[in-house]
């Protein structure tokens, strides 16, 4: 018996938790906790999913995982919620020649003109943004990106979360039909599935699942993507000079 | 067989054209005082294209043409129309280079190329390439076109095409500018016939004696059986007959490119200074850096070569010790070279030739991971096209306006002084949404105000001051509050 699982252990497609070497390459986040709990980072191919609302810092994020490695290849925004901006491309370290934009009229041309962005060899980084993928698509953009040396970011509403957790809930009342499809939601078969909640001042991720790794929730980081007002603040504060100047007028 | 005939009507003008538009680009720098002289001479100034082997305008832009300068006229009628015409000298050596370099474009993307270019007073210059042994490859014949245009509109020409069953047919469509990609036979012949004999190859002493039968359009000829052409005409003209019919198929030298790179150059104006001349070397080491990349090559040495109109041709020989393809490492090597350079008297062409290549090291563990991908990018952009519909793919580019509505801009084609002044702003959002949305959330403001007012010659002058926001569930919003003190979204940074 022994024996026999010794050699169920070699194969190759058995990852043991134990296990925190791999060899696959990683790109780094920039935020030491969150690629702490990354094991060095995402992935540099496959299909990552992040659940979070549009305007939370969900692109800014990935600002080093999109603009620093494999800079001679396109950058290809699928169905944005809005006009890009070209200047914030430049702020974020992305040349125009480098950016592609689809526009698409359906989730299903979105996902094939994904799936063609993948295999063309052209694309480092696909972001697509699609309401649902079911199992079958997220396998076809997971094989579609690990082939071809691309990463897919794919980002959905955070509603399939909460459905999610819901349907955990109402699982002990034994709802087959919340549980099939809450089963074929959290088995999908990708790199990395994460969802981003947005507080006052930082950013809450919530790794739900990766592949060679645990998932972890609630890690906590100070995120920065748009100008304040603190500069001024700290300056108001700290300006004793003016104060006085200005009680002198009187 | 299925052949596309590209006909380039104006490829003097057009590469003319190109030289000053990039000049202008380039002319940004301060201390290029002399280039506006020359940035204008494009977009505003009549120009026309003069040969003087026959006296007649052969092209013409439509500023020219404006001005009522037709193709045809003399030197004499074109100056006396406009005094202030700009005059090119038409060279048929210039003119074929650029085919030859145009062909070399499309090379990567369809193999089988000729050259239809006759050293003749009034020659046709164009391309002829097959497609039916693509169509497998591209997967239809949508894809495949929309590719090949992809690449002819990077090349910046204008030209008539079509497409038919021989070379000869699609030739005759092309003059015919017929613009339309057709593949079925059907098709086809229906639009032969309507041509006209006049633009056909056949000789003016055939076309008479066609006219005197009272045969005067291709409808007629395609109509008439072998057998009775064949007793009144000589074989060329039965040969060139059948091949417009489309029942044999000449002969034709299929275009190989060359072993080595050859990239020349006529420069749209004389340049008395090698600092001017970096715009055009900057452009063919671009050149040489695609070439490299596709073959998977490098090199150590090239030859520039700077024409003048007297004096003997400068070669200049550029060697580097590490093999090297890159414009970046390229160019200040060139600069350097030619710092204390003088010329004898200006310039008038450069070429850019490079004989000795080296293979890149098979060692290197990056090769798979930095592979050239021009081709597969365009593969792609055309596959898009293709399945989507023509507008569905775009790069946001810079545009001249500090307004958020107007900094970007989705077509290239939109304005010509597109992304020379690319305003840099750290508040644009990430997103703008197509008309702004009245603000209905609690938000809570982290940023501004940055008070904008449109640009004065707008018809509707607005004033907005801009915030950013914040919602409760920190979603960051663009905000701006017009002049009656409303709040609109404008955008989201993601």
């Amino acid at each position: 018996m022994n024996k026999s699982l010794s050699v169920l252990n070699n194969h190759p497609h058995i990852w043991r938790a134990r296990d925190q070497k791999q060899s696959e390459a990683k790109f780094s986040l920039g935020f030491p906790r969150l690629d702490k709990a990354l094991n060095g980072g995402v992935a540099s191919t496959g299909l990552v999913r992040i659940s979070s609302l549009t305007g939370v810092g969900e692109l800014s994020l990935f600002k080093r995982v999109i603009c620093q490695h494999r800079t001679h290849k396109l950058v290809v925004f699928i169905n944005p919620p809005g006009l890009l901006q070209s200047p914030w491309l430049e702020n974020l370290g992305l040349k125009a020649q480098q950016v592609l934009v689809v526009k698409t009229r359906s989730e299903q041309e979105s996902l094939w003109a994904a799936e063609q962005c993948l295999k063309s060899t052209a694309c480092h980084c696909v972001v697509l943004w699609s309401n649902a993928v079911n199992q079958k698509e997220a396998r076809r953009l997971q094989v579609a990106a690990t082939h071809n040396d691309a990463l897919c970011l794919l980002y959905t509403p955070p509603q399939q979360q909460a459905l999610q957790l819901s349907s955990q809930k109402a699982d002990l009342g034994s709802d087959s039909q919340a549980n099939l499809s809450n089963q074929s939601d959290s088995a999908l078969p990708i790199t990395l599935d994460i969802a981003l909640k947005g507080n006052p001042h930082v950013l809450a991720v919530n790794i739900r699942k990766q592949r060679h790794g645990w998932p972890k929730d609630n890690i906590v980081i100070s995120h920065r993507w748009t100008p304040d007002n603190q500069a001024i603040k700290w300056a108001m504060s700290h300006n004793t000079l003016s104060d006085q100047a200005l009680h002198s007028v009187s | 067989m299925l052949w596309a005939y590209i006909y380039c009507y104006q490829l003097t003008l057009d590469s003319h054209i190109k030289a000053a538009r990039n000049k202008r680009a380039h002319s940004q720098l301060p201390k290029h005082e002399t280039n506006n002289q020359y940035s204008s001479l494009a977009s505003n100034t009549p120009v026309a294209v003069y040969c003087s082997k026959t006296n007649k305008i052969t092209q013409c832009n439509d500023i020219a043409k404006k001005e009522g300068i037709e193709i045809g006229h003399g030197l004499a009628q074109a100056a006396a129309l406009c005094p202030y015409v700009h005059i090119l000298p038409f060279s048929e050596e210039a003119e074929k280079h650029m085919l030859t370099q145009l062909a070399h474009r499309l090379y990567p993307l369809a193999s089988d190329i000729v050259l239809d270019n006759h050293i003749q007073s009034d020659s046709v210059n164009g391309l002829a390439v097959r497609l039916d042994n693509l169509t497998h490859y591209y997967g239809g014949h949508t894809p495949l076109w929309k590719t090949l245009t992809q690449a002819l509109a990077e090349a910046d020409i204008r030209y008539h095409f079509a497409s038919a069953w021989t070379i000869e047919a699609a030739k005759v469509l092309a003059l015919h500018k017929f613009n339309t990609y057709l593949h079925t036979p059907d098709d086809i012949k229906k639009a032969l016939s309507s041509c006209p004999l006049s633009i056909t190859a056949l000789s003016p002493k055939v076309i008479d004696s066609l006219a005197r039968v009272g045969v005067s359009c291709v409808q007629q000829l395609l109509a008439m059986p072998v057998q009775e052409l064949g007793q009144r005409f000589d074989n060329n003209t039965i040969m060139y007959l059948t091949a417009l019919r489309g029942e044999t198929f000449p002969r034709v030298t299929l275009f190989r490119p060359l072993e080595h790179f050859d990239n020349f150059t006529l420069l749209p104006f004389d340049i008395e200074n090698t600092q001017h001349l970096t715009p055009f070397v900057t452009q063919q080491f671009e050149h040489l850096s695609h070439y490299l990349r596709a073959r998977n090559l490098y090199t150590s040495s090239i030859n520039v070569r700077i024409h003048f109109r007297e004096a003997p041709i400068m070669d200049i020989n550029i060697r580097s010790a590490l093999p090297q393809s890159s414009v970046q490492s390229w160019l200040p090597l060139f600069n350097l070279k030619t710092e204390n350079l003088e010329l004898p008297e200006p310039a008038t062409a450069i070429a850019l030739t490079c004989q000795q290549f080296e293979e890149m090291d098979t060692q290197n563990g990056d090769f798979f991971s930095d592979r050239f991908n021009d081709i597969a990018q365009k593969q792609l952009i055309g596959r898009l096209n293709a399945k989507l519909g023509d507008n569905s793919t775009f790069q946001p580019l810079a545009a001249d306006s500090h307004q958020f509505e107007y900094m970007t801009v989705t077509e290239s084609s939109a304005g010509d002084g597109t992304g020379n002044y690319a305003y840099s702003s750290d508040i644009t959002p990430t997103f703008t949404f197509d008309v702004p949305k009245p603000l209905i959330q609690a938000t809570q403001i982290c940023f501004g105000p940055v008070r904008l007012h449109s640009e004065w010659w707008h018809d509707s002058p607005t004033k907005r001051d801009y915030f950013i926001a914040q919602t409760e569930q920190c979603v960051r919003l663009l905000v701006f509050k017009d002049e009656e003190s409303r709040w609109w979204v404008q955008g989201l940074f993601c």
